[in-house]
């Protein structure tokens, strides 16, 4: 197989907001800086079609009293995240200076001239999020990213962090268009790859692309930082969504109607008219609703905007070109759905794999060099772009004042990579990526899904354990695209079998991790939940924040 | 087959192939008219129609399991 070696300071391993807004810090601070994308950077992450909110603390309209802001936020849209004060508190500090510079660079965070706050928010209650029209957001980072010299290479999906002995010395990856290795030798790493979306079977369990945040988000990074050696959190805290049926789209602030069933009664107490100003918030502190009513024989649940005023109907399409719903608007167009004559039926989604990559408030991983943004670290836009931001200025910062450490030629994780992919590329038989996907999806589902025991859970691990070590040994793919697809699952295989691990030590019963044999919270277990390889070994432990 | 190409409208440019993130069009050639290689892994973003410069020549065909839920008009009893 080819290779091609690349020198640099950062490098920025996934090209969505958290990717480029550290590339655009870092080479902002004249390192040399290069961004790797497995799809193409126009088009991936969460915020490749746009997005329409972004959480900010506005000092003019929200005054002095900062923690209100952070209160609400926990009590709202974070109020799932496990999460210490100290990431809000240093987003809150930073996100309303990111705004202004995205404002300037030409991504539009004003509607009519004029901060505009709406969604995810409570009648009566602090707004903590404006609008802003994202559609082309992408394309105005890429162009800012390349404007102070980053280099951005697309098709490059990165499977391990390098080290020599313990420092952190570059990565390896593939490439997808054509059989190339490509080995990174770098002075410091910043991970902006994402959630992993596609551990559970999606909604459509039979066609698993379908999901809000696109089919590419597969835990690489926290498959790659837990090898080396990196801390992760709460991967045991499955995350679930709620949203139009079958048609996968997130973004439920940006539909202005009321949650009704059949017979037209509101599903919550917040509305009972479409506002443009709230929405419906039973979309965020019932995501079970549209489940619930149906195990209890309510069901459907629908959002119904019917009586949305023309005013507001345009209002909403205006967001809902920024945020990604083009698809789905032009399907309707063509179908003669209409939002003013039909309720849409909306869906509890199903879970999703949770967790982090240990970051603190700088961005800085557990491991000396290493820095994550974005979802695989703290979610949302604005924590993405302000986590971004941060981690960039922190990697340059750190890269300046050192040496870089070329990689010897001994390197055991090249070695082992590149025997792994020429395995995989030299089988004539054997499962493809699909196949193991789906026994990976259906392994997590029916073992470590809605409902875990410990026996339940035991005898899950031992088949995935199973099933991942003869993927292992038998995957194979006809081309470089299905070798990066493959490479992706054995990455969901390592994440599912810490997920595992981590059900099974959390004994308790919180949020969307249900044990019937630990049915109590157990409110000393408030803290991180953390696991590490170590020399080999998973351990486990609990961190204050 | 999600993303549909209409070879009467398409100029060959496979802007297209070049931004799908999914690649579904992977092993598609700049002069040759896109190829829908991996049609089940498309995310329906609409990114491929967004960039197609030729009105027309690129669209989605939302799949049958993927089609949304709406109430009817009229109840169906």
């Amino acid at each position: 197989m080819q290779e091609e070696r690349i020198q640099t300071d950062v490098l920025c391993i996934g090209g969505g907001i958290a990717g480029l807004m550290a590339a655009i810090r870092a080479a902002e601070l004249g390192v040399k800086v290069v961004v790797v994308e497995k799809g193409n950077v126009l088009y991936s992450g969460c915020g490749r079609m746009g997005n329409d909110h972004f959480e900010t603390y506005i000092p003019k309209v929200h005054g002095k009293d900062k923690d209100a802001w952070i209160e609400e936020l926990l009590r709202t849209a974070k109020g799932e995240i496990l999460i210490g004060k100290n990431l809000l508190r240093a987003q809150f500090q930073k996100a309303y200076d990111i705004v202004k510079l995205w404002h300037k660079w030409g991504i539009p965070m004003k509607y009519k001239r004029k901060w505009e706050f709406a969604g995810h928010s409570f009648p009566g209650r602090p707004m903590t999020h404006i609008k802003y029209e994202g559609r082309f957001q992408k394309k105005v980072l890429i162009r800012q990213a390349k404007k102070r010299g980053a280099t951005i290479l697309n098709r490059v999906m990165v499977y391990d962090l390098l080290k020599e002995g313990k420092k952190l010395v570059g990565a390896v990856g593939i490439h997808t268009r054509e059989d190339k290795l490509l080995i990174f030798n770098a002075k410091a790493v910043l991970l902006g790859t994402g959630k992993c979306s596609r551990l559970y079977p999606s909604l459509t369990p039979g066609w698993m692309f379908n999901d809000g945040h696109g089919g590419t988000q597969t835990g690489d990074g926290r498959a790659m930082a837990y090898r080396a050696g990196a801390e992760l959190q709460n991967l045991e805290m499955p995350q679930r969504h709620i949203g139009p049926k079958y048609f996968a789209r997130f973004g439920q602030a940006t539909w202005i109607g009321v949650v009704r069933d059949w017979d037209g009664k509101p599903a919550g107490n917040f509305v009972t008219k479409p506002d443009r100003r709230y929405g419906d918030m039973i979309c965020e502190v019932n995501k079970l609703a549209p489940e619930t009513y149906t195990q209890q024989g309510k069901g459907p649940l629908y959002m119904d905007c019917t009586e949305i005023t023309p005013e507001d109907h345009d209002y909403m399409m205006h967001w809902m070109k920024n945020e990604g719903y083009p698809a789905m608007t032009q399907y309707m167009e063509q179908e003669g759905i209409d939002f003013r004559k039909h309720p849409i039926e909306f869906s509890t989604y199903p879970l999703r794999g949770g967790g982090l990559i240990v970051a603190n408030e700088n961005a800085e991983t557990s491991l000396q060099g290493l820095y994550a943004a974005g979802d695989e670290a703290f979610g949302d836009i604005s924590a993405a772009a302000t986590f971004g931001y941060v981690g960039g200025e922190n990697a340059a910062g750190y890269a300046e004042g050192i040496k870089l450490t070329q990689i010897k030629k001994s390197n055991l994780t090249i070695k082992k990579v590149k025997r792994l992919i020429d395995d995989i590329r030299g089988r004539e038989n054997g499962p493809e990526w699909e196949e193991t996907t789906i026994a990976l999806q259906q392994t997590m589902l029916d073992y470590v899904g809605k409902v875990r025991n410990e026996s339940l859970m035991k005898q899950g691990l031992a088949h995935l354990r199973f099933i991942r070590k003869k993927a292992e040994e038998t995957i194979m793919a006809k081309n470089s695209h299905e070798l990066g697809r493959s490479l992706e699952v054995l990455n969901m295989l390592e994440i599912g079998e810490l997920t595992f691990l981590m059900a099974l030590n959390r004994k308790e019963t919180r949020g969307l991790h249900v044990r019937p044999d630990y049915p109590y919270t157990n409110p000393t277990l408030n803290q991180a939940h953390i696991i590490q390889n170590v020399k080999g070994k998973n351990v486990l432990g609990w961190k204050t924040y | 087959m999600p993303p549909v190409v209409n070879k009467e409208k398409c100029i060959k440019c496979n802007k297209c192939a070049e931004i799908c993130s999914e690649d579904v069009f992977y092993g598609s050639q700049k002069g040759e008219f896109p190829t829908v290689t991996y049609p089940r892994e498309c995310v329906h973003f609409n990114g491929c129609v967004s960039v197609c410069p030729a009105p027309g020549a690129i669209s989605l065909r939302i799949p049958l399991p993927i089609q949304l839920v709406f109430k009817p008009e009229v109840d169906p009893l």
